[in-house]
């Protein structure tokens, strides 16, 4: 008897929360939160160099913390960014762990019916790296091999689509470079930037092979926000637009990257 | 091997160590408390405490830590939980461990000398008498080492909440490698370290339990 009191205490309780939640995140824009608590909270991954990454003062540096602190900036906010592991990201975004996603994030419509995209800040091409003596010469020689992908990612799900490939998920790219040269893999697939940089940096030998355009050549990515802030969003929009307009963009851009990636 | 990187980064290690350390000593604090909770209600009279407790042991050993660490943190917002990665990560792992020091000191009071009890029960001490006077200060050795043992899981287990945003020692290691890309020097850097707490701990058990073992 009395276990069924309690459990009829703990059903309306959390009943009673889960309504007072949905009622306040209806009434409230989140940018009204932010402006209030003077800071947005931005997510990235922190492992995903020239984007985001730990210099070695172990600060959260790149194109993407360059983009977010110029955004807040002109929100008239301040950032605190929070790193999160990129396949909890948008879960981390859905229970309100941080305002806004600035991780590099392929704009898909899986994704768009989870969470609302502002932008696209900037256009990457897929690359697809093999060993230097690799005999894949080219994407039709891909098949019936082992790739790896990033967990999560545009890449991982179009790897998968392609039904021949066999596909091992890691969580960045070192550890796919490592998998690469010990054989473990036989080709990665990843977006182009971050494989130039890591391939100058550790001086792996390797080709690079550019899938033609039709084959998701170039992707668009996207901040994501949670759904039904229509103010966060056009706010966020005519901040980053303005920064595309005056300059700042550009400059973030040729810091981070070497080139525009508008 | 880069040593340089290593001498260079590692003050940004000692500080994410002592994040795993601070993490670790809470969830033990919480840990042992829910555990003697847990036991209380094991050896309580009444059947609801004493089947209550068995569910949670049960519940809690049965699923893996990572699953509750994701439920607490992404899951609790839902129930209007609203929690920081850290404090997630000190009640998960808390509450983990709690089942298992349960059982630790269950074990620890069952493994006293049946004998000890009759003889105290035969000479006029109460239930309650019994318990504190005889039986809880004979388990007490007993339970040093297995505790030990899950202080010990406890630490290594703690790299899970990497998995929540908290910047600990393994989710350190992880960011410096995607701007170095040298697993090697950087995870034996993070291994390190979890030998020298893990150590930490085990200098501490054998001392205790050489103490109370002599007398």
């Amino acid at each position: 008897m009395l276990t069924r009191k309690l459990k009829g205490l703990i059903v309306a309780s959390t009943v009673a929360a889960a309504a007072l939640l949905s009622t306040s995140a209806v009434l409230a824009d989140d940018l009204q939160k932010i402006q209030e608590a003077k800071e947005i909270r931005i997510a990235m991954s922190g492992q995903y160099s020239p984007f985001s990454f730990a210099n070695e003062q172990n600060q959260i540096v790149g194109f993407d913390a360059s983009i977010s602190e110029a955004l807040a900036e002109r929100m008239g906010v301040k950032v605190t960014i929070v790193t999160t592991p990129f396949d909890g990201i948008i879960a981390g975004l859905l229970a309100k762990k941080y305002d806004a996603i600035i991780a590099s994030m392929t704009i898909t419509p899986e994704r768009q019916k989870a969470v609302d995209f502002v932008g696209p800040y900037y256009h990457a091409g897929r690359t697809i790296v093999v060993k230097e003596d690799s005999p894949i010469k080219s994407l039709d020689d891909l098949k019936d091999v082992t790739v790896g992908v990033t967990l999560g990612d545009a890449h991982d799900k179009w790897a998968r689509a392609r039904g021949n490939l066999k596909v091992r998920t890691y969580k960045g790219l070192p550890e796919m470079l490592v998998d690469l040269e010990a054989g473990r893999i036989n080709a990665l697939v990843m977006d182009s930037v971050p494989v130039l940089v890591a391939v100058k940096e550790t001086g792996q030998k390797v080709r690079i092979i550019t899938p033609p355009e039709s084959d998701g050549g170039i992707e668009g990515m996207g901040i994501a926000l949670r759904k039904n802030n229509p103010e966060l969003k056009a706010t966020m929009q005519q901040a980053l637009q303005d920064m595309l307009a005056d300059g700042t963009y550009e400059k973030i851009s040729m810091k981070w990257i070497g080139n525009d990636i508008r | 091997m880069d040593l340089t990187l290593i001498q260079r980064t590692f003050p940004f290690f000692l500080e994410a160590a002592w994040i795993t350390v601070q993490i670790s000593v809470l969830a033990l604090l919480l840990g042992l408390l829910v555990a003697f909770v847990l036991v209380a209600a094991r050896l309580s009279t009444v059947f609801l405490f004493r089947c209550l407790a068995r569910i949670y042991v049960s519940v809690f050993r049965g699923t893996p830590c990572l699953v509750q660490l994701f439920i607490i943190y992404f899951g609790g917002p839902q129930i209007g939980l609203e929690l920081e990665p850290f404090a997630a990560g000190v009640i998960g792992l808390g509450l983990n461990i709690a089942a298992y020091m349960a059982e630790s000191i269950r074990g620890a009071i069952s493994n006293v000398d049946p004998g000890q009890e009759e003889a105290a029960r035969s000479i006029g001490f109460g239930r309650r008498q019994t318990l504190w006077l005889v039986t809880l200060p004979q388990a007490a050795k007993l339970m040093i080492r297995p505790l030990g043992v899950n202080a010990v899981a406890l630490i290594k287990g703690s790299a899970l909440v990497s998995t929540i945003s908290v910047v600990e020692l393994s989710y350190t290691a992880q960011r410096f490698i995607s701007s170095t890309y040298k697993p090697f020097e950087i995870f034996m850097v993070s291994a390190l370290l979890y030998i020298v707490m893990v150590y930490s701990v085990r200098f501490v058990v054998d001392y205790l339990d050489n103490r109370f073992a002599a007398r």
